[in-house]
């Protein structure tokens, strides 16, 4: 043994890893980029703006699935050189605590908010008719939704609220500040005013009130609300098996240092995924593929009986071009040394 | 490994101090915060004070798994501390001892610190962190009453005590060869 005065931290320990999304402009493709000189030591309950916190995540497991193949030459066929055959990656984990962003990113399509509904509604599975909106007043913020005397009195503190425009007939993404569905028709969302209220993340709970408007205990994702928004109580969230539209999202993971330095994985793109086929097929004439099974939720035993839910996810990593030097990618891995580490 | 220990005193100390400035003791006539590492102070015959928090070194191993000469190191460590409530009844021990528990559960996060060399001013810096496990509370011992075989655990007795066990992690300064 020999002694050092200072030691070389250069095994990263880690205790968890902890999700941050962060909404795609989904007119442009655009992605919301991590860029680890910038922003790379953040105080992980403070994420940089426009990263929002999801939580710590189990089971956090990051599959390549790319191929590399070799190009051969000579009688004995020896390699020569290689190249890439295709580009894949995947990401898996489990969301241990649930909400509207851990919901819509584990479900993958859209994310409905079941409105309050008008008690002679028909009943619906993601909600009936709900009760009248109640519109917002100039001046509002996405922390205070100013509704005026009287009209604020249709919300408690404690209520969930939607905030966000009526639904204009309008063909393409809807939802401030974050698309929350793609609209191909209007008769398909049955010409509903409400549809955006009914899809949008702009949702917050009302921690207060005064006497004209809601102070929320959490600023709207979405930002403040556009002129002509309305306000209608969330009852709860209900996501579907299908539905056309995918949550395309922003992603960054960062593994918690305990010590040894920062590891983060940002993937610009992600794409919800679910089940898998377990083998590529190598020819034509290959057998049907086997399917691995997807659960939708983990059971994390407490004790028996008792047990928590966790949200199963899974993302296709989708291609980025790194203006750098071009090339396409799907993912960065960066590491944050410890001071002092030992650099190789 | 001493660098670890006193990393481990120094950041409850300095965090019991931010988040209960009244958390004092008064040893050998010297007011100080109530968190005591057992093996620092004078061999005395005096009974462990009250409401404070006795800090215990236990067995260091290498963690199983870690290879090379960068091996990573733990120590169990026990955090003892008893209590006989705030009134002369004692009727208020209970609370006082959850209290106990919530303020060490909260001086351990977050469970991490920077390992440091106290033996210099200013301390330095050694390069890495040492981290830890949640503490694991143990029974509650009562003591001091006779005893009620109604109540085994003895929570009727007027001292409540508890022993908190976890492990502390660390690279020792040490190349393992």
């Amino acid at each position: 043994m020999s002694t050092l005065p200072v030691r070389a931290a250069m095994v990263p320990v880690t205790r968890q890893v902890r999700a941050y999304f962060a909404p795609m402009n989904r007119a442009t493709g655009a992605p919301t980029i991590f860029d680890p000189g910038k922003y790379g030591a953040f105080l992980l309950e403070a994420p940089p703006a426009p990263w929002l916190d999801l939580g710590w995540v189990d089971n956090f497991q990051r599959f390549c699935t790319t191929l590399t193949e070799p190009l051969r030459a000579g009688i004995p066929g020896s390699p020569t050189t290689q190249f890439r055959r295709s580009l894949d990656a995947r990401i898996e984990f489990d969301f241990r605590e649930w909400g509207k962003l851990q919901m819509a990113l584990a479900c993958g399509s859209e994310h409905m908010n079941v409105l309050a509904s008008d008690p002679n509604a028909n009943a619906q599975p993601s909600g009936g008719t709900p009760l009248a909106a109640v519109p917002v007043l100039p001046g509002s913020t996405a922390s205070q939704i100013n509704l005026g005397v009287g009209a604020v009195n249709a919300f408690l503190p404690g209520n969930i609220v939607a905030v966000d425009v009526d639904y204009e007939q309008q063909i393409g993404y809807v939802g401030t500040g974050i698309s929350a569905a793609y609209v191909s028709d209007p008769a398909d969302v049955n010409r509903d005013a409400n549809y955006v209220r009914r899809v949008t993340f702009n949702v917050g709970r009302v921690a207060q009130q005064t006497v004209t408007s809601l102070l929320l205990a959490q600023p709207l994702l979405g930002g403040a609300p556009l002129s002509g928004a309305s306000v209608q109580q969330v009852i709860a969230f209900v996501d579907r098996e299908g539905g056309s539209f995918f949550q395309d999202w922003s992603a960054l993971f960062v593994a918690e240092e305990e010590s040894g330095g920062r590891v983060c994985f940002h993937y610009p793109w992600l794409s919800p995924t679910t089940a898998i086929e377990m083998s590529m097929p190598l020819t034509p004439t290959a057998q049907p593929r086997a399917v691995k099974a997807f659960h939708r939720e983990e059971e994390i035993e407490v004790t028996k009986p008792i047990s928590s839910l966790a949200l199963h996810a899974a993302f296709q990593a989708m291609p980025h071009v790194d203006e750098n030097d071009g090339q396409t990618v799907v993912c960065y891995r960066s590491y944050f040394p410890t001071a002092m580490a030992g650099l190789y | 490994m001493q660098f670890t220990k006193d990393s481990f005193y120094m950041a409850l100390l300095q965090r019991l101090v931010s988040l209960n400035p009244l958390q004092t003791v008064t040893l050998d006539g010297t007011t100080r915060p109530a968190i005591i590492v057992a093996e620092n102070e004078l061999v005395i015959s005096a009974q462990p004070v009250s409401d404070a928090f006795y800090i215990e070194w236990g067995t260091a191993q290498m963690v199983q798994g870690q290879v090379g000469d960068r091996g990573l190191m733990e120590m169990e460590c026990v955090i003892t501390y008893h209590t006989f409530g705030t009134v002369q009844s004692g009727v208020d021990r209970g609370r006082a001892l959850a209290a106990l528990d919530m303020e060490l559960l909260s001086i351990c996060e977050p469970p991490r610190t920077q390992k440091r060399d106290y033996t210099q001013s200013p301390s330095a810096d050694l390069g890495t962190s040492i981290l830890w496990t949640t503490p694991n509370l143990g029974k509650v011992v009562g003591t001091d009453a006779a005893k009620n075989e109604g109540l085994p655990r003895g929570n009727e007795g007027v001292r409540l005590e508890r022993s908190a066990s976890l492990k502390v992690f660390f690279f020792p300064e040490v190349t393992f060869l």
